[in-house]
């Protein structure tokens, strides 16, 4: 069953730009140079029930339009939408039931009152019986191991006990789908990995279907197999993490250390014959970057080590945050 | 019924939350009281130095005001909207509310409510002990009954105005200064209708419907045949004003653009 699907879904925001200077601004007040801005343009989505997927771009790429189309807070300006079988908008109050948000920035518990107190109301709010919250409850608590929170005023915790706090206040319905807007956002790695447990817990026993939007692509790495990247409103990239790397990842490179200065006309007489370009870092360390994917290290050291002496070895790959980072640059027309 | 549980629960919480600060609700009843008793002794202060207008007597005018004041807190206590823009709209909560599932306008209004404005309404009902056993009024047995139903009218006709005035601010990204026009507005409601000119007359039973919340109303305990028309009037233009509010309230949330971020 499709979670959430979408077709040619899009938001248009109409704006004006403004002229500069005191004289544009008098010259704003009667006419302005309105415009529409695509901020969700066109975009198709399939997410299958108990997928867990990353939702990333960056900051304007309209990430969050999205989400609050999907949550049904905004109204889409065109295009098809369903999640969890309604249409988030029209139908939202009986829709919000069925799913689960947490926005990072921003919190769903009361301020000054006890994390419990805020839980019953939300319990109240969502309509769940008390035996079908004792039973759910209990185990998110523990899993996220806030027991000795709960009685504690929401003011008097730090960032992260409250971040828990907030993201066990998103399933007290255990929704069959969570939306998560930056939720380990300013958070120590500590809090991050119990947050990951957590979530991956939370697929498994329950099925929840997760869509994450986050700048920490650890994150994603961790939690998400399938990844959907947005640049100006439009999907960019829509699959597997691994294949995005496979496909953006430059060619691998090791580093050799020697113990001495080696000149590089001798390393590349050794070396002669395999796919391997040589540069060097200082005349005891060299960059092999590797032309062909059949070469192998072992292979390279093998020729090497009958003429020199190697003291360290290290095998450059790229980063998921490189790879990305590289797309945000130059686009993915490079590919 | 499910939302009168929740009713209950959000009162729970408002009273959990200001009991957290001791000192706070202490100095919050205190100050409270004081401002309740400076408003009723300036009140029956003022009134003594009022001359007599248009065929209204000062205990008349003064019962006015007392009966006003009762709607008035009632509607100062669950539509206490005046920071909805900056708080929910600029600053982003309403997306919060927009996703829960109950009706966002009553989340918002449970959220904001003020139960502390509800003292206000004692002192309108001293305002109006007092004036009605000066002029000698008699008062049947279900006089209660109209007087609840008359406030509960008044101050859905409050309510309905300023909800739609509320809800401009999901059309506009800056502050307007459309609340403090129509706050000034609503003063005149508070005396008889009949000692302005026919515009502001006008203005004030069909467009701005204060007078509902006041004189008309009133009127009832007052005698005053000439407003009969507009007395039996005051429930339905409650419940009309109130729709009028909600639905412009409604249009609002379809258009909501949501904060930034």
């Amino acid at each position: 069953m499709l979670r959430i699907e979408a077709r040619g879904l899009t938001k248009e925001f109409k704006s004006y730009k403004s002229r500069s200077g005191l004289m544009g601004a008098f010259r704003d007040l009667f006419s302005r140079n309105y415009m529409n801005i695509k901020a969700v343009d066109a975009i198709d989505l399939a997410i299958n029930e108990g997928e867990m997927v990353g939702y990333i771009g960056e900051n304007g790429a309209g990430k969050s339009t999205t989400i609050k189309m999907l949550t049904g807070i905004l109204k889409p300006s065109s295009g098809f939408l369903r999640v969890n079988g309604m249409d988030p908008h029209r139908e939202r109050e009986n829709f919000v039931k069925t799913i689960g948000v947490v926005f990072g920035q921003r919190s769903q518990l009361w301020w000054d009152i006890a994390v419990q107190e805020s839980f019953t109301l939300l319990k109240k709010v969502y309509r769940v019986s008390d035996a079908h919250y004792k039973r759910h409850m209990e185990h998110v608590i523990d899993v996220l191991d806030i027991e000795d929170l709960l009685a504690r005023p929401v003011r008097k915790l730090s960032l992260g006990q409250r971040m828990r706090c907030e993201l066990a206040a998103a399933l007290i319905h255990n929704p069959p789908l969570l939306f998560l807007d930056e939720p380990t956002i300013g958070l120590d790695v500590l809090v991050k990995l119990k947050i990951r447990d957590f979530l991956k817990e939370m697929n498994k026993e329950y099925g929840t279907t997760v869509l994450l939007t986050t700048h920490d692509l650890s994150d994603i790495e961790a939690l998400c197999s399938r990844v959907i990247m947005l640049d100006e409103g439009k999907v960019i990239y829509d699959g597997e993490l691994n294949k995005l790397k496979e496909q953006m990842g430059s060619k691998k490179a090791v580093f050799v250390d020697f113990p001495y200065p080696v000149s590089l006309e001798k390393l590349e007489s050794v070396t002669f014959g395999l796919p391997v370009s040589w540069s060097q870092i200082h005349p005891m360390q060299y960059r092999g970057v590797f032309r062909s994917e059949d070469l192998s290290v072992s292979h390279l050291l093998e020729a090497i080590i009958p003429s020199f002496e190697v003291t360290d070895l290290s095998i450059e790959t790229m980063s998921t945050e490189e790879v990305v980072r590289k797309i945000y640059e130059e686009g993915f027309a490079h590919v | 019924m499910h939302y009168l549980s929740l009713f209950w629960y959000y009162m729970k919480q408002y009273f959990k939350s200001r009991m957290e600060y001791r000192t706070d609700l202490l100095n919050g009843i205190f100050s409270d009281l004081i401002f309740q008793t400076t408003n009723l002794v300036f009140i029956l202060v003022v009134f003594q130095h009022t001359a007599f207008l248009e065929g209204w007597n000062k205990n008349e005018i003064l019962f006015i005001y007392g009966f006003f004041l009762v709607p008035y807190a009632v509607f100062g206590t669950f539509f206490n909207l005046w920071n909805f823009q900056e708080k929910y709209i600029i600053k982003g909560e309403m997306d919060r509310v927009l996703t829960r599932p109950a009706h966002n306008l009553f989340q918002v209004m449970l959220e904001t409510m003020d139960p502390p404005s509800l003292l206000g309404a004692i002192t309108g009902m001293v305002i109006m002990g007092y004036s009605a056993f000066d002029m000698g009024m008699e008062i049947a047995w279900y006089d209660p009954f109209i007087f609840l139903g008359l406030v509960v009218s008044a101050a859905l006709v409050y309510g309905g105005v300023y909800t739609g005035i509320a809800a401009i601010g999901f059309f506009s990204d800056s502050k307007t200064g459309i609340t403090p026009m129509i706050w000034n507005i609503q003063n005149y409601g508070r005396y008889p209708v009949n000692i302005y000119n026919k515009v502001i007359k006008f203005i004030l039973t069909w467009i701005l419907p204060f007078a509902f919340v006041g004189v008309y109303p009133a009127s009832y305990f007052l005698k005053k045949e000439e407003f009969a028309f507009y007395l039996y009037l005051t429930p339905v233009i409650g419940i009309v004003f109130f729709f009028l509010g909600i639905t412009i309230w409604n249009i609002g949330v379809k258009n909501y653009r949501g904060a930034g971020s």
